[in-house]
């Protein structure tokens, strides 16, 4: 099993801020925000010499709590500055973006970072449907077409048109190429019946997050049967789990820990807003079928205890999601001092990577 | 037959033709693919810009078995002498999978009447292994349409009447990889739009490139979503691009939408 550092940027307020989205750009602190940036480095570093395989960053908005709006951006600063730890994109907002500039910032970092990119294309969070004035209804169409024409960017060798259903250009002929040939190792995001019916069509990995492993089992096991159903099977690093872990010195700890976990939604959105999206924004999950994305919904600790519990969960992880990568979100209840996390990262570093790799 | 079409026969090189027109304003000429003549929704699209003679060649549909025509550039002449006997000396063609191919050779032996060349998933390049012929109607929508659900039921057709159409297209069309066609292609003069469905299942779209490099003034779209038979899968997407193509050429590449949200 590979292990993935999910760096978020880690945004140390100076004063308490309300847990809203968006979050009032008037509350933003600046030397808190160079703070963070120059602690992405040290921290993506510090995996680095730790022995983790891959940093991951993730596409948000308006909001403190996972700073890199610009992916291509935060990746890039992250592979100038850190030489050898793989840079995964877990990953851009595709319905949202201009595919074919994604398709060029991507094969960029690829060259820049020599070859180091991991590419994840994903449709996004629900609130992120504001963020750009996406309409939800048409996100998931997006999204496909979008992840389609990435693809067909980087594959053509002549200029090429793309009469799209939501995308619309008569010349696209993208200079560079990713350095790693035929594409970065490329997966769809998400738990829905459409991002495994993609992956598996296209010969794409899956990443699924933050799901109880039940249930993510579920939506590996249907990605599996689309992948037998186009003539191949995934390999294990083909399938990444997003999680977040809870991890201290001993279970008791943890445990204690676990209970001053705050359980509030990631982006919490007012009441109005919040039932317009329950309204637009369709899923279809799979086991569960067509439900509303979730929304102002509290994101559970996947993985919590001590360092042993910690490697036994893994290990149940692998069996039953049946994933190769596990790409963690570190979370430090009551603190948000940075030391908090590497502290916390030592000890994940120091006593279960050892164990990880033989899982 | 889709709104406004009429059909006639026009007598050319010993043939009688049958097609079908609708429309007025420059000529388009239409030369179908190996299951004979379908109208699409874009057939009638495009009759509202265009008048559009889409032809029956010889061999196909309720015409005599042809027997006499020996190859592609020899029913390309044949067709071209159909469009000069409807007095067309100067049209758009259009020609689609096995018809690109005898567009091909039009605008390769009669420049001179070609104005502009849309070659919907043209099957002049193909891969080594032939599609075999599919049984059912069912089984023909499922190879021609990325959506079968989403379209009508094909007609059933005559055995008899299929099974004279497939021989001669077996006869006519030529290898996979046609060398003596393309020695000829960066000699084409028209300027030419080259289509293909992201989801082709007959002609993989990723042969669109050899176009772009064998023609001179080529230009290639893919149409996301549709599979071989772009016209009846996304007739928006499809008029669209071949009216800007046929309007301004290498134009086309140049967008005038607008993007004015409030004035």
């Amino acid at each position: 099993m590979q292990v993935s550092y999910f760096e978020t940027g880690c945004y140390n307020a100076p004063s308490d801020l309300p847990r809203q989205w968006p979050m009032p750009a008037g509350a933003y602190d600046r030397e808190a925000g160079l703070r963070a940036y120059r602690g992405m480095v040290e921290r993506s570093r510090y995996v680095e010499a730790l022995g983790f395989d891959w940093v991951s960053v993730s596409e948000h908005h308006y909001s403190p709590r996972i700073l890199t709006p610009s992916l291509p951006m935060a990746a890039t600063y992250i592979a100038a500055q850190v030489p050898n730890i793989k840079i995964a994109l877990l990953g851009p907002i595709v319905p949202q973006s201009n595919p074919v500039l994604l398709a060029e910032e991507m094969a960029m970092l690829d060259t820049m970072a020599e070859g180091r990119l991991i590419v994840g294309l994903l449709r996004g969070t629900t609130n992120e449907m504001l963020s750009y004035s996406l309409n939800p209804t048409e996100s998931r169409e997006r999204t496909d077409e979008g992840m389609a024409l990435i693809l067909r960017a980087w594959q053509e060798p002549e200029p090429f048109g793309w009469q799209g259903r939501h995308f619309h250009y008569r010349t696209v002929s993208v200079w560079p190429k990713p350095l790693q040939q035929p594409t970065p190792p490329m997966y769809a995001l998400g738990t829905s019946q459409e991002a495994s019916d993609f992956a598996a069509r296209h010969h794409m990995g899956l990443g699924v997050s933050y799901g109880p492993f039940d249930a993510m089992a579920k939506v590996t096991s249907y990605y599996k049967e689309q992948c037998a159903r186009h003539g191949w099977q995934p390999e294990p690093h083909q399938i990444i789990y997003r999680a977040n872990i809870l991890i201290a010195e001993t279970d008791a700890v943890a445990q204690r820990a676990l209970a001053n976990y705050p359980r509030q939604a990631a982006f919490a959105l007012k009441d109005g807003v919040a039932a317009a999206l329950l309204e637009l924004d369709q899923r279809n999950v799979v086991g569960e079928g067509r439900r509303s994305a979730n929304v102002n919904r509290a994101l559970p600790i996947n993985f919590c205890g001590g360092p042993d519990e910690i490697v036994a969960q893994l290990k149940q992880c692998r069996a039953e999601i049946g994933a190769g990568v596990v790409d963690l979100a570190f979370q430090t209840p009551g603190s948000e001092d940075p030391d908090a996390l590497m502290a916390v990262l030592e000890l994940f570093g120091k006593q279960v990577l050892p164990h990880v790799g033989a899982i | 037959m889709a709104a406004g079409f009429g059909e006639g026969f026009v007598e050319a090189d010993g043939f009688r033709i049958r097609y079908v027109a609708a429309g007025e304003g420059t000529a388009l000429v239409h030369l179908h693919g190996a299951g004979g003549l379908r109208l699409t929704p874009a057939h009638e699209a495009l009759s509202r810009t265009y008048r559009v003679i889409a032809f029956e060649m010889p061999g196909f549909g309720a015409s005599a078995e042809n027997t006499r025509t020996r190859d592609m550039p020899e029913l390309a002449l044949t067709m071209a002498a159909a469009a000069q006997a409807l007095d067309l000396d100067r049209f758009n063609l259009m020609g689609t999978s096995f018809g690109a191919k005898t567009a091909l050779w039009l605008g390769l032996q009669k420049p001179e009447l070609v104005s502009a060349l849309v070659l919907e998933s043209p099957a002049a390049i193909r891969p080594p292994a032939a599609v075999p012929p599919a049984d059912t109607p069912e089984e023909m929508a499922r190879r021609l349409f990325a959506h079968p659900e989403r379209q009508p039921p094909l007609p059933a057709v005559d055995p008899q009447q299929a099974a004279k159409q497939a021989a001669f297209v077996r006869r006519v069309l030529g290898p996979p990889r046609d060398p003596n066609l393309e020695a000829q292609l960066p000699g084409l003069a028209p300027p030419t739009l080259v289509l293909f469905g992201t989801l082709d299942a007959i002609v993989p779209p990723d042969l669109g490139h050899y176009y772009k490099k064998l023609i001179p003034d080529c230009h290639l779209v893919f149409v996301y979503d549709a599979g071989h038979a772009i016209a009846a899968e996304r007739p928006e997407a499809f008029t669209e691009v071949v009216s800007d193509f046929l309007d301004h050429h290498a134009g086309f590449l140049v967008s005038r939408r607008r993007s004015v949200i409030h004035p």
